[in-house]
């Protein structure tokens, strides 16, 4: 075998994966060839590294109940989720004119229809029309790069009787990756409506040691401890005790350790 | 049950197999994601991302096809629109670089951290098309064929390609060790950050 021959073999070398009778033919060159036998050398020691590295660790807790939310949505029937709970900009930026025009459209039926005691179909369907257009528009908020933009987005949670599933999503996605601390005490407010829901304390909980800004941990702190009681109390035991944290923060996290016995 | 049943059930409309995948594989793929975007938030917002689309698209799985190769079809791709939406990242300052990882103490590095650190460092400037095929084979565990398949390229150009990708990145260690802050060896259109 001569050197150029060796080169298409080395990666199944590197890999353990070379025929024995091809890797006999390999090992007889090196014997004598001093260049490609450093050269193997060097590759052997790199891969050897490589192999050293430990995997990026990830968040297996929050991101299980993240894909549970998201299955969750799914089943129930809004498949536009799409790109991590975030839909994109694009996606959503008409519906602000579409809600509009379902609440111009609103506004003329009911001029036209005489009020009745029984429940017009055609008005609760435009009111469902119109819960599902306020959803679209606070999904389509959340998004924008203006962080005054995304609070309103969360604000505006507040006008959709119950929210479905995507926004619960999005509002928690908010929560977690949200880089202004003022939207993210904001959602920490609007999720307070949802703490009925599993997914919502589960996610609050998991988004407690994400966060670095000793407001928002206490906010977070008060509302598990007002809504998850017992549920959080390994998480606190673990803030109360970290050092590398704000005095302030671990003070709140003993307090509220106490609060829920 | 192997990945390829869960997957025709989830096709098939057991929605719930798919937490089951989704246990099996998401620490991969974000460690996967994780080297090719160098940014943890955008690692983990990608693998829902994955498990979303495997959602809207699974009636496309076809019977007999290896689900991981499908799947990091769709990782890839999915890397690939994150990255058509952002502007690539600004190259780091030396010093960042000279960063050890989180948590650990300067003081104890040891002669093989310093190496795993420096390595690391030199996988980030190593171009993204062949750190991917490294991450593939060596963090990944797949084999010549499986990448081949995955890239649509023939077996023995995923061979040489790795060949050259090991060789390249030793290049950079080295030069990494001589003390230079960063190699501009055929470096990445995007420079990450160790995380």
């Amino acid at each position: 075998m001569r050197c150029e021959e060796i080169h298409p073999h080395l990666a199944d070398h590197l890999a353990g994966t070379l025929l024995p009778d091809v890797a006999e033919q390999v090992a007889e060159h090196l014997r004598t060839c001093r260049a490609c036998a450093a050269e193997i050398e060097g590759l052997d020691e790199t891969w050897q590294l490589l192999g050293t590295i430990p995997p990026h660790e990830a968040d297996s807790p929050a991101m299980r109940a993240r894909f549970d939310a998201a299955l969750d949505g799914f089943r129930s029937g809004f498949t536009n989720t799409a790109k991590t709970g975030r839909p994109g900009l694009l996606t959503y930026s008409w519906l602000g004119l579409a809600a509009a025009a379902v609440l111009v459209a609103g506004v003329a039926l009911g001029r036209q229809t005489a009020p009745t005691p029984e429940v017009d179909p055609q008005l609760t369907m435009l009111r469902d029309e119109l819960r599902e257009m306020r959803q679209m528009v606070t999904l389509s908020l959340l998004q924008q790069q203006s962080a005054s933009e995304r609070l309103r987005g969360v604000s505006f949670t507040s006008q959709i009787d119950q929210p479905d599933s995507e926004v619960t999503v999005a509002l928690l996605e908010t929560l977690m990756h949200d880089p202004n601390v003022n939207v993210r005490l904001a959602t920490i407010d609007a999720l307070k409506r949802l703490s009925t829901r599993d997914v919502v304390r589960r996610g609050v909980i998991d988004a407690l040691p994400r966060q670095t800004s000793p407001l928002v941990q206490i906010a977070l702190i008060d509302f598990i401890v007002e809504k998850s009681g017992r549920e959080a109390a390994e998480t606190l035991r673990r803030f109360s005790m970290d050092e590398m944290l704000d005095q302030a923060v671990r003070a709140r996290a003993v307090q509220g350790l106490q609060q829920i016995g | 049950m192997t990945d390829e049943a869960l997957m025709t059930a989830v096709r098939d409309g057991d929605l719930a197999k798919l937490g089951l995948l989704f246990e099996r594989h998401h620490a991969g793929l974000f460690d996967f994601l994780s080297w090719m975007t160098g940014d943890r938030t955008a690692a983990e917002d990608l693998v829902q991302d994955i498990f979303v689309r495997i959602l809207k698209y699974r009636s496309t799985y076809r019977d007999g096809g290896s689900f991981e190769t499908w799947l990091y079809r769709i990782a890839r791709n999915a890397r690939a629109d994150y990255f058509r939406t952002r502007q690539p990242l600004e190259p780091l300052a030396a010093e960042a670089f000279e960063r050890p990882e989180p948590g650990a103490n300067p003081m104890r590095l040891l002669e093989a951290d310093r190496d795993r650190l420096r390595l690391k460092r030199a996988m980030l400037q190593l171009r993204e098309d062949k750190r991917e095929l490294l991450v593939l084979t060596r963090f990944r565990g797949m084999s010549h064929e499986q990448i081949a398949g995955l890239l649509g390229i023939e077996i023995g150009a995923v061979k040489v390609r790795i060949h050259r990708a090991v060789k390249e990145l030793r290049d950079i260690f080295l030069c990494l060790s001589d003390g230079n802050p960063s190699c501009d060896v055929k470096r990445s259109t995007r420079t990450l950050q160790i995380i």
